[in-house]
């Protein structure tokens, strides 16, 4: 039978690490492809490790414990009028630890960045128990190796999260969307490349398949009184320079920029390219549900079919992240670089115990 | 080491010999950095033209455990580039080419000699830049701005260095050579993020090779306020309330009376007579940066500011960068020598770090210049002090060391943006817990197991070269460059 603990404290965390030989953590489970089965893996289960430490608005900074779930730091920010502006991929079901362990921003990091652009330090307990803070608490910081960002995309296999600590930014008070609709991949992400070299300053921009052709979404945050002006312009730069069939300001809702929401298959994939990769990657999974977040930079898949994914990845030499799915090696395509990395886990976690 | 030293041998098959430099009068040039109060000459210093030469030379330094430091343009004021006496200096600045510009996808390749503001002109013509810029961007390399993940009065919104890399090809320091990150805006994106790792390891785990660094558009708008003040807290206060109206400006910088003092009678910038002065900008898409504009204005009229000025016109932004971005310099001339620190305090305890500051400097009676990034809390104190009267410069340390126990005290951190490296190493032991430190050092040693890149930067040591006082780099008296 698997070995289970609900730690409270990091004191108890510690004694769990000591006290197995295989050891994995986990916050709600909500990226299922990511939890191994065996059954000679003690499980961490850190969802009682939750909570925020401290939060000062004025200092842009947030701290909380890993376990804490992002719907939780969410709220607590929006009552201040800010956000995490790598925009968490999954605000309803995951924790701040596994969000940060599978590196999972969402589409408004296409304004300012990705997680690990906005985290400043955390709290771990590593592979040989040890307890520890790396990165600092202000919102810049040169002192030591910044062990903080090498946390984001570690899968919990060097140490384990058990408070984090981010920058935070003044959220837009309000926010307009357009949708674009482009009979070939080809203009679709040719207006991408215009809007990458223009001045206009998009909260996010997200490439779809339409059923007859692609649909571009583009969002616009800001004052209430520059953003009709500043949508129309955009618009108007849209029409003249990259021809679409249609320019049609949508709904602003919260759904219309969930990435994962239409994407229903028994498989859930990340996958990591440039834009100018997509028409490969499209060659490549014909079939698959897919959505292009920030700008063409991060793809998601939906597939029945994971081995072909991971296999068309490798072919590609991109790499990807199975999410969602019962799957043996969520590790896709190109493998992650592994010489650095191994020295890490070296100094971490030496008896290669976190996995 | 000798003439007859087998790495020397071993590097003569590999240069020519006006890459591979021995004589003192060569070598000259590499004693010190920016932080001049040190100075250390290298056995040799090579010039690799080529990737293959760096590989090849770091290996032979392994092999032969010979301790090497890697050098770009030699900006760094926290002594992070000074050479290892006996070791060998590695200048990196031939490997200067942009090997691309992508402005579709908004990258660049480059290798680390490629000095940080060329990246910026090459990109210029498409309408993008390169946005951290260190004061020194127009000398300094981007190898060196990756070692010390470089900052700059522009942070605050894009981040620092390590912020805008996206992918690396790296020697490690034992010459194992690997790669990580993409062309992909999200960089490392599965896997460990080991961008973020590299960073600002202060040339401890090995030598970048090549960078792919992100673009960002040039801001259709700036708008730049001078607001002036008769006391230093307001100003400080004036900053609190910016950051709490929910605006993003891309910089807020203060300065004191006598930094406003010595840029005035540097480079004549108009600067009103002010006990402080607070410079905001703010950037973006014209009608949002209008709007807020008008909001900022009326903020600062309410935080009591006695005069406001906002720049008309490209010229006068300009005009009023150039006294900010001069004042180290300028600081410079009113003292033959000055210490510069980058502590960070919280942002609310600003006011509260620059009373305690003041009482410090009154304690040991020297003067004291500040410059600093109130936006993100970084401070930059200047003591000044003359290295010719015996026992100025320990005044000055002392000093100096006190600021940087106070920024701990308030929950700071003792750099922001210049690093560790000979400087502050001796402070970390404040910062870091025994077992920290350990673990940073688990990690260097994993990675480096003969610890012979930048050998005796960061990690307290008791290997310190002499100090010497003499007054400012040749480049910093011209003002070319400056100590941010």
């Amino acid at each position: 039978m698997t070995t289970q603990s609900k730690p409270r404290a990091v004191a108890e965390l510690q004694d769990f690490v000591r006290g197995n030989t295989l050891v994995h953590a986990r916050g709600n489970g909500s990226k299922s492809a990511l939890h191994p089965a065996a059954a000679d893996i003690a499980i961490a289960d850190l969802s009682l490790m939750r909570g925020i430490v401290e939060y000062q608005p004025a200092e842009f900074t947030l701290s909380a414990r890993a376990g804490s779930p992002i719907a939780e730091l969410k709220a607590a920010l929006a009552a201040e009028g800010q956000y995490l502006p790598f925009d968490p991929l999954l605000p309803e079901r995951a924790t701040i630890g596994g969000t940060v362990a599978a590196n999972l921003s969402g589409s408004r990091r296409y304004r300012y960045g990705g997680l690990r652009d906005f985290i400043l330090g955390a709290s771990v307990v590593d592979g040989g128990g040890r307890a520890y803070t790396v990165g600092g608490k202000v919102v810049k910081n040169a002192a030591g190796f910044d062990l903080s960002k090498f946390l984001v995309g570690s899968l919990g296999q060097y140490a384990i999260m058990t408070e984090l600590t981010f920058k935070v930014f003044p959220d837009a008070p309000h926010f307009s969307s357009l949708r674009l609709r482009y009979q070939t991949l080809d203009a679709a992400l040719a207006a991408i490349f215009f809007l990458n070299q223009s001045i206009f300053e998009l909260d996010a921009l997200d490439l779809l398949p339409a059923a007859d052709g692609w649909s571009l979404l583009a969002r616009l945050g800001g004052g209430a009184d520059a953003l009709p002006p500043r949508l129309e312009r955009i618009r108007a730069a849209l029409q003249s320079e990259t021809a679409p069939q249609a320019a049609e300001e949508v709904a602003d809702t919260a759904r219309l920029w969930q990435p994962l929401r239409q994407l229903d298959a028994a498989f859930v994939a990340k996958v990591v390219l440039p834009p100018k990769r997509i028409p490969a990657l499209e060659r490549g999974i014909s079939g698959c549900q897919r959505r292009y977040s920030c700008g063409g930079n991060i793809a998601w898949v939906a597939t029945e079919d994971i081995a072909a994914l991971d296999r068309a990845l490798a072919a590609l030499g991109l790499a990807g992240l199975c999410l969602q799915g019962d799957c043996e090696k969520p590790l896709l395509g190109k493998a992650p670089e592994s010489i650095l990395s191994a020295r890490v886990k070296a100094a971490l976690d030496p008896d290669g115990k976190l996995v | 080491m000798k003439n007859a030293h087998p790495l020397l041998q071993a590097l003569e098959a590999l240069y020519p010999p006006e890459r591979l430099l021995t004589r003192d009068a060569q070598l000259l040039t590499y004693e010190s950095d920016a932080l001049t109060a040190f100075h250390s000459k290298p056995a040799a210093a090579v010039i690799p033209i080529s990737e293959a030469e760096v590989i090849e030379t770091v290996r032979l330094c392994h092999q032969l455990a010979v301790p090497f430091v890697a050098r770009g343009s030699g900006t760094s004021l926290s002594g992070g580039s000074l050479p290892i006496a006996d070791g060998l200096l590695v200048a990196l600045n031939r490997l200067n080419r942009i090997k691309s510009i992508d402005p579709e996808q908004r990258i660049a390749v480059v290798e680390p000699g490629v000095v940080n503001l060329h990246i910026t002109h090459a990109a210029a013509p498409y309408g993008l830049y390169y946005a951290p810029d260190p004061s020194s961007q127009s000398i300094c390399t981007i190898g060196g701005n990756i070692a010390f993940n470089s900052g700059g009065a522009h942070c605050l919104k894009y981040g620092m260095t390590s912020n805008h890399v996206l992918g690396m090809k790296v020697v490690l320091a034992d010459g194992a050579v690997t790669e990580f990150g993409s062309d992909s805006l999200d960089g490392c994106g599965v896997g460990p993020d080991l961008i973020g790792l590299f960073v600002g390891s202060e040339g401890l785990f090995g030598i970048a090779l090549e960078i792919t660094v992100r673009l960002l558009p040039q801001p259709e708008r700036y708008r730049t306020l001078l607001a002036a003040y008769d006391d230093l807290g307001k100003a400080g206060d004036a900053v609190s309330r910016v950051v709490a109206s929910g605006m993003l400006p891309g910089a807020i910088e203060i300065m004191d009376r006598l930094a406003i003092q010595a840029a005035e009678a540097a480079v004549q910038a108009g600067y009103p007579d002010a006990e402080a002065l607070l410079i905001v900008e703010l950037e973006g898409e014209a009608p949002q940066v209008e709007a807020e504009f008008a909001q900022l204005q009326a903020m600062m009229r309410a935080s009591g500011a006695f005069e406001l000025r906002s720049a008309r016109d490209e010229a006068e932004r300009a005009r009023i960068w150039k006294g900010r971005k001069g004042a180290f310099s300028a600081v410079g001339r009113l003292s033959p020598d000055y210490i510069v620190q980058d502590g960070v305090v919280p942002r609310s305890r600003l006011g509260e770090a620059l009373t305690r500051i003041k009482a410090l400097k009154t304690k040991h009676q020297l003067e004291v210049a500040n410059v600093f990034h109130a936006g993100d809390g970084n401070l930059h104190p200047l003591i000044l002090y003359d290295g010719r009267q015996p026992g100025a410069l320990e005044k000055a340390e002392a000093l100096a060391g006190e600021i940087l126990a106070l920024c701990i005290k308030l929950g700071g951190s003792i750099t922001g943006e210049h690093g560790v490296g000979m400087e502050k190493r001796d402070y970390m032991p404040a910062m870091f817990s025994e077992q920290e430190l350990d673990i940073m050092q688990a990690l260097r040693r994993a990675i480096d197991p003969k610890e012979i890149a930048n050998r005796g930067k960061m990690f307290p040591s008791g290997e310190a070269p002499a100090l010497q006082q003499r007054g400012m780099h040749p480049l910093e008296r011209q003002g070319v460059i400056s100590r941010e």
